[in-house]
């Protein structure tokens, strides 16, 4: 057992053993869902099929019936996929980048995030598809072989690279996931009573017999698969940032896009897993895995990523000076104080003003400010991708052809049906899945645990 | 050693079992079922493996699907017998002519398979034609007329209206019926002694004149009226007080070193346009002798944007520099003056200008008042101009319509007087000024007819409709001018069941000879008067209407004397000026929809106006410090409507939206006639009544002609006092650019005056963008920042391998010769079958045009002289939006720039657009799957989205490619793209690769010429040029290589094969120069 420092806060607090986090955890799934859970569902599930309803429309009318037009030609759409790829960074971070530094406050909140991370990226990939104007052409972007002679994807488009870029870093993302599940499915097994559920777990665990060896096993997948996450999750948000640095845009055509796109999104999924956490925590009565020692842990990301985001902000600025360039100087200062202003002082003030605020502990230690400003980051940087998407393509090279982009139901209704789909499948994973690795938490129960670090810190006296 | 180990397969290899040996030798150890399938015998009894059914299953399935994907494929049907002069896919030229009493040009039209589908200027024959350029000046509305030919609300044959007190009928009846009951009509008036009257616009055809006579012998009291729908009464009326000629003279701008006009828009909508418009841009070359435009207006007009020096007066000035031009003129010459004019520094700069070229001047008035064009003739009689720029022997035979005996007409009408009342090419009850007297008298005629091709606001009160021809289905004659006459041919069989209006008139006459035949006998009978030689008639009118003109007798011009009664003009032209109130209107028409008679257009409704940008409306014009006076808009967006004013003058009240208009002089505003045609639900034309964004039906605009008033006898334009009042209400403007000034952006639109250009430093006008390098280029010994080296020596990326191998196409486009009429916009949507979208897709700033005209209009503020003084960027930005009260104006034509370093090709996922090895970029629709992200990327926004099925019932309204009859207009050689692709300029790629396969055939190289694009070939005043830059012969590369030659955007490195050449002014001032 490895001892730890009894100055550290205790991860799991009050007098939990083995049993009560098998049973803390494994208990909603084999229980009736409480009332909330429905009432929940049901929200999330209509503004689901609002919004496949929106994009079915959109589909078999037209883009047309997104606000864009011939200058604006990417505006929610793209928003939105960079929104919730950047949602989706969290997750890989704290399982990945935390295992291998050997961070054990990532173990309660780990699988949920990755959960996260997995529906944002679904969220995220949808957009691309359905922003095409020939959807049912859209495996082309995909290098297979065909009859059209030399026929090939071009390999120099950074809307290629994305496609890489996402489908590997969904895959790995996905696979992580679920080996890290498959323990916890056994326990699960082991545990419900009704034989359709048994069945159920049963071949989702894959026949894990939790003996050692499996387990040798599992830590090596897992510190393989962490090392091949690892970077992946400073690729996939530095290649979506191609997409408009490669671009000859001004507002767009700009070095400094993929640090800052990667901490940006670190940023707003750090936000995105506090908004869930904190529902989550509370609803399931989690507060001995998930402590106050976790949110504030988190909110440091956000500080950090936060000033982060704020200084490449405030670089951009004085690039767009220093460079000289007429059309670029004329793009940052069209976004402050253009027709976009409110746009862009939105995205300031929610991504770089606010989570300074965390720098007071009370702050970032109360759990009600905490939630207020998770949902504060996560509409600065949906902000933020507007403004860089929307902003630079309005008011680019030609002022003849300058033009405003006003969005259309359908924009707000695609937006909004892929955050009640993402909540349905979040739900679902709250109900059906062990919301917390409970196998990776009572790895660390007898070190950090509460009871058992003033047991130890008795005995040493 | 060698090894002599042996490896067995299994127990059968080593046990050498035959039949186990035998069966390896066939390639699958078990036969497939495959084969038992195929074999119709076994078929049922054939067992299916599980396996084999699972991959059967998927495979149907995947191919049902895959089937299902594709679009539908309609099959076309080959000729059965092909007729002689028709090769599928090889298109013939008609020479024809176009004439609909306010435009004229000699015409070829372009028909594929019988159907014609394009029509451009005659570029050897006409007045119209450009003798530099080899082309024939044709305007927007002459080549999209094409498309009303394949109108579905056209009449289909003649029909009978029966009216009683509340209600109406209309019937279809047979031609007999028809001819039979109008000449019993006939007869009828003429036995009772009523008047008949044959009411036309202005008939510039012998044969038709003959006809006319024709039914003048077989009734008695025939009288012929003609009626201008534009009147020019005044200026031939004050010619006959002037000269004895009551004749439109003709113009020779060609001729004129300085210019000056007042009033009138002699470049899109004054007088003879096709014709004055190559010879103005004749003389804009800075190269050669460069004329000097000074125009005087209250509105900003085309020909006002071109103007040198534009002096921004009101509606009541007008008169009154009309009269300070001839007396600063009269002072220098010892004429006679009238006191009184307008007091202007300008005008007095622009007198003496005119008085330093006089013999080789031209002084030209919109106003449609006697009194004014007396005062203006004897302006240019005392320049001396007439015999040299106003030629009244070689007069034209255009606009002799009388206001004065349209009004009498009316009030016969009213009387009681009039028996009988044949009208074609009219349609009063829209378009006069005193339009309920007239729907008021026509109710009293015993037997009304229209010829009109349309049930429209005139025909539908006649008791007749005999429908015209569409002038594509007609024969026809015309004599522009003395001694130029030039033919019409139909390029089509009839339609519908319609027949020419002078057809029908022969048949009312009670003469059974063809129209056609008829035009044949008068000019044999013509020729043969002038004492031609008439060896074989048939060969001189195979030859003629092969080149679509006669040869011509033209008299030489000789001066004349003015015998005006100067005094009574000047009072007259006083008069027209007195009693300016808060408010003053001019009204006049546009370049899209002209008179209006092409309002049911939608290739012109969707073009935007030149100045404006606006399509699918009228509107008050108005400057931007009234506009912001009343508290009304002043920008105008997708989401931002303009404000709704009611304008009345006098009875009459039409409430428009306003629209802001740099240069518009305050006090004043302006309204486009034409508008607002099928108001009472009239059948006009398939794109004059289209739905709102709220799905009801509405008129396109508002009739402006309720405005137009009988002022001195004759047709007022203009009116001093009128009241505008805010409604307080809004209205959605579809309008194609948001944004009026170029915020001083040095690399977009560059200018200049021409003393700097003359000056020869290239670089005081035309700076060539340098970055600098790590090397000593300027060989001084040191390397610093004066170490330059052009953009266009920068690559990032490999060079596409164009220059100087093979063809590389490109398009040179000079902005000095270019007068914004938009042409080109309208002969690209010919040729390329661009979508029309409609209003509120235009609102949405989705237009699909691969063509745009950008219009700037200059600003006060300039960013280097505001920065010198310390004001910050975000003011000077702010002040920059905002348009000078007097701008100068700049156009600009902007199409694909075919990029050789395109942006686009590289940020394409799927690889659906690409550079060819002739320099084109080009798009594959099939390939593309619609990210868009390369129209984000185009730094010129030339890429255009298709956002919905355009070839649907959505769009059916206004889109010909929907109905079957509009779709007879779509060009064969371009596709039709699909929902869900870009699509952009081409550069014409089909004419480029007929032009190839046609000098491959002839085995030569490609001759510079010989291939032209849509645009260029538009493009009358050849601001356009298409050619191949590796042609070191060609036009397009020499241009290429001038020193006015530059590429938009130079600095970001694209390297366009579309390059512009420097606009120069011949202003004395330096225009604006960016450093």
């Amino acid at each position: 057992m490895h001892a730890e420092a009894a100055i550290r806060e205790p991860l799991i607090l009050g007098h939990k053993t083995y049993a009560d986090i098998t049973n803390d955890i494994v208990g909603p799934i084999d229980n009736k869902a409480p009332r909330g859970w429905y009432i929940l569902i049901s929200i999330a599930a209509l503004i689901a099929a609002y919004g496949t309803g929106c994009i079915l429309y959109l589909i078999s009318k037209g883009i047309g019936t997104w606000g864009l037009n011939k200058t604006v030609d990417w505006a929610w759409d793209i928003t939105n996929f960079v929104w919730w790829v950047g949602i989706g960074h969290a997750g890989t971070l704290i399982s990945a980048v935390l295992l291998l530094f050997r961070q054990k406050w990532r173990m309660a909140i780990n699988r949920s995030a990755e959960a996260m991370t997995i529906f944002a990226v679904i969220m995220a990939a949808t957009f691309p598809g359905i922003h095409m104007g020939r959807i049912w052409m859209a495996y082309w972007v995909f290098p297979l072989p065909n009859q059209f002679g030399s026929l090939w994807v071009n390999f120099n488009s950074p809307l290629l690279w994305d496609v890489f870029a996402i489908s590997t870093y969904f895959s790995v993302s996905l696979v992580f996931w679920y080996i890290g599940l498959i323990p916890d499915f056994a326990t699960i097994r082991d545990k419900v009573t009704r034989p359709v559920m048994k069945k159920v777990y049963g071949v989702l665990s894959f026949g894990w017999t939790g003996n050692a060896k499996a387990w040798t096993r599992f830590e090596e997948v897992s510190l393989v698969l962490a090392g091949i996450a690892t970077p992946l999750v400073f690729s996939v948000h530095s290649v979506v940032s191609f997409d408009f640095a490669t671009s000859v845009i001004p507002g767009w055509h700009t070095t400094i896009f993929p640090p800052y796109f990667v901490s940006g999104a670190v940023f707003s999924g750090f936000a995105m897993v506090q908004t869930l956490l904190l529902v989550m925590r509370k609803v399931m009565r989690l507060e001995a895995y998930i402590t106050k020692k976790h949110i504030e842990y988190m909110n440091i990301v956000i500080i950090v990523t936060g000033s982060i985001v704020g200084v490449a902000y405030i670089t951009e600025l004085f690039i767009s000076w220093y460079s000289g360039v007429e059309y670029e100087s004329y793009a940052f200062i069209n976004r402050a104080t253009g027709p976009y202003f409110w746009a862009y002082w939105s995205m300031m003030t929610c991504n770089v003003i606010s989570p300074q605020l965390f720098w007071f502990k009370k702050l970032r230690t109360n759990l009600g400010f905490t939630f207020f400003m998770s949902i504060v980051v996560n509409i600065g940087m949906w902000f933020e991708r507007f403004v860089i998407i929307v902003t630079s393509l309005h008011r680019d090279y030609l002022p003849s052809s300058w033009t405003m982009f006003h969005p259309t139901w359908v924009d707000v209704g695609v937006f909004l049906g892929t955050i009640g789909i993402f909540f349905t499948l979040y739900l679902l994973f709250a109900r059906f899945f062990p919301v917390l690795a409970l196998n990776e938490v009572k790895s660390i129960l007898k070190g950090s645990g509460e009871s058992y670090k003033q047991q130890a810190a008795h005995h040493h006296h | 050693m060698s090894s002599t180990k042996r490896y067995w397969m299994d127990a059968a290899d080593l046990r050498q079992d035959p039949e186990a040996i035998k069966a390896r030798e066939a390639e699958f150890a078990q036969p497939l079922a495959i084969d038992q399938v195929l074999g119709d015998a076994q078929f049922n009894g054939a067992s299916t493996g599980r396996r084999d059914f699972l991959k059967f299953l998927g495979f149907s399935v995947g191919a049902a699907t895959l089937a299902a994907c594709e679009t539908p494929v309609i099959k076309s049907i080959p000729y059965v017998t092909k007729p002689e002069e028709i090769t599928p896919g090889v298109a013939n030229w008609y020479a024809s002519t176009y004439y609909d009493g306010q435009d004229f040009a000699s015409i070829l039209v372009k028909t594929r398979e019988g159907r014609p589908i394009h029509i451009k200027g005659n570029p050897r024959f006409g007045i119209n034609r450009n003798p530099a350029l080899t082309k024939g000046v044709v305007n927007a509305r002459i080549n999209s007329s094409v498309l009303s030919l394949y109108d579905g609300e056209r009449l289909k044959g003649p029909r009978k209206n029966e009216f009683s007190d509340n209600a109406s009928t209309s019937a279809s009846v047979s031609w007999d019926d028809a001819d039979k009951a109008i000449m019993d009509g006939l007869s009828a008036a003429s036995t009772a002694g009523k008047r008949i009257v044959l009411l036309t616009g202005t008939v510039i055809s012998p044969s038709t004149k003959s006809v006319i006579d024709g039914l003048k012998t077989r009734y008695a009291a025939v009288e012929h009226v003609q009626c201008d729908t534009i009147s020019y009464s005044g200026l031939t009326n004050a010619n006959l007080k002037s000269f004895g000629k009551r004749v439109f003279p003709s113009y020779d701008f060609a001729n004129a070193d300085v210019v000056v006009s007042v009033g009138a828009d002699f470049l899109s909508s004054w007088g003879s346009t096709t014709e004055y418009t190559w010879q103005y841009a004749s003389r804009r070359n800075p190269d050669g002798a460069m004329n000097k435009h000074f125009q005087v207006e209250s509105r900003m007009s085309i020909t006002g944007a071109n103007a040198d020096h534009r002096i921004p007066v009101k509606v009541s000035e007008q008169p009154l520099a009309v009269i300070a031009l001839h007396d600063a003129i009269a002072k220098k010459s010892g004429g006679a003056t009238i006191g009184g004019g307008l007091e202007n520094e300008e005008l007095a700069h622009a007198a003496d200008a005119l008085w330093g070229a006089r013999g080789h001047s031209l002084v030209v008035c919109g106003s449609n008042d006697e009194g004014v064009q007396t005062v203006v003739n004897s302006i240019n009689s005392m320049l001396g101009n007439y015999g040299s720029t106003i030629d009244l022997d070689n007069h034209t035979y255009f606009f002799q319509g009388d206001d004065a005996a349209m009004a009498q007409l009316v009030k016969d009408m009213n009387a009681g007087a009039v028996g009988a009342l044949l009208m074609a090419g009219v349609n009063p009850a829209y378009s006069m000024p005193n339009a309920a007297d007239f729907k008021n008298g026509l109710g009293k005629v015993g037997l009304t007819v229209s010829m009109s091709r349309y049930a429209d606001e005139t025909a539908s009160l006649c008791q007749w409709m005999c429908p015209d021809n569409h002038f594509l289905e007609s024969w026809g004659d015309f004599m522009p001018k003395v001694g130029q006459y030039a033919l019409a041919q139909p390029v089509i069989g009839k339609l519908f069941k319609t027949r020419a209006w002078q057809g029908s008139l022969l048949k009312w006459s009670g003469s059974d000879v063809k129209w056609n035949d008829f035009i044949k006998q008068t000019w044999q009978a013509n020729l043969a008067a002038h004492g031609d030689a008439m060896a074989s008639f048939d060969n001189v009118w195979n030859q003629s209407l092969h080149d679509g003109v006669l040869v011509s007798h033209a008299t030489p011009a000789m001066p004349v004397a003015f015998a005006g009664d100067l005094g009574a003009a000047g009072a007259a032209a006083k008069k027209a000026a007195a009693g300016a109130g808060e408010w003053e209107l001019s009204l006049y028409t546009t370049e899209a929809v002209g008179d209006g008679q092409h309002a049911n257009n939608p290739w012109l409704q969707e073009m935007p106006d030149p100045l404006t940008k606006i399509t699918w409306d009228n509107y008050v014009c108005m400057s931007l410090a009234d506009v912001r006076r009343l508290g009304l808009p002043d920008y105008l967006g997708e989401q931002s409507p303009a404000g709704l004013v009611t304008v009345k003058a006098g009875e009459a009240e039409v409430t428009l939206p306003v629209v802001p208009s740099p240069g518009q002089k305050p006090g004043t505003i302006a309204i486009a006639l034409g508008y607002g045609r099928g108001a009472n639900g009239e059948k006009v034309g398939k794109a004059a009544v289209v739905s709102d964004e709220n799905g009801e039906r509405k008129p396109v605009g508002q009739n402006a002609y309720a405005l137009t008033s009988l002022m001195n006898g004759t047709v007022g334009y203009d009116a001093v006092n009128v009241s505008v009042s805010a409604t307080g209400g809004t209205y959605p403007i579809a309008i194609t650019q948001t944004h009026l000034t170029h915020m001083d952006r040095h690399s977009i639109v560059k200018e200049t005056s021409l003393a700097v250009y003359k000056a020869g430093d290239k670089d005081a006008y035309n700076e060539a963008h340098a970055l600098p390098v790590h090397e000593d280029v300027n060989a001084d010994g040191v390397i610093d920042s004066r170490d330059k080296k052009p953009v266009a020596e920068f690559d990032l990326w490999e060079e596409h391998p164009v220059e100087g191998v093979g063809h590389r196409w490109g398009l040179s486009i000079d902005l000095n010769s270019c007068i914004g009429c938009g042409a080109c916009i309208t002969a690209c949507n010919s040729e390329n079958n661009i979508p029309v979208v409609g209003k509120d897709e235009v609102r949405r700033s989705r237009e699909m045009h691969w063509l745009r005209l950008d219009r700037y209009y200059s600003s006060d503020t300039h960013w280097a002289e505001g920065r010198a003084a310390g004001e910050s960027k975000i003011s000077l930005y702010t002040k920059m939006e905002e348009p000078s009260e007097r701008p100068t104006v700049s156009f600009m034509p902007v199409m694909c720039q075919h990029c050789n370093h395109a942006p686009c090709e590289t940020v394409c996922p799927v690889a659906a657009t690409t550079h060819s090895n002739e320099g084109l970029n080009q798009m594959a629709y099939n390939r593309c799957i619609g990210t868009r992200y390369c129209a984000n990327n185009c730094p010129y926004k030339v890429r255009r989205f298709n956002w919905f099925n355009y070839v649907s019932e959505k769009f059916g309204e206004v889109n010909p490619a929907w109905d079957d009859l509009g779709r007879m207009v779509l060009n064969p050689d371009v596709v039709v793209r699909a929902r869900g692709v870009i699509e952009k300029c081409s550069m014409c790629v089909q004419q480029i690769h007929a032009g190839k396969n046609a000098a491959k055939k002839a085995g030569t190289p490609v001759k510079d010429g010989s291939i032209e694009t849509a645009c260029s070939a538009a493009c009358g005043t050849g601001a356009i040029v298409f050619g191949d830059l590796n042609d070191k012969k060609s036009m397009v590369r020499s241009l290429s290589e001038a020193d006015r030659s530059y590429h938009m955007l130079d600095e970001i490195g694209v390297k366009p094969n579309v390059n512009y050449l420097v606009k120069v002014r011949n202003a004395e001032e330096a225009a604006h120069h960016h450093a």
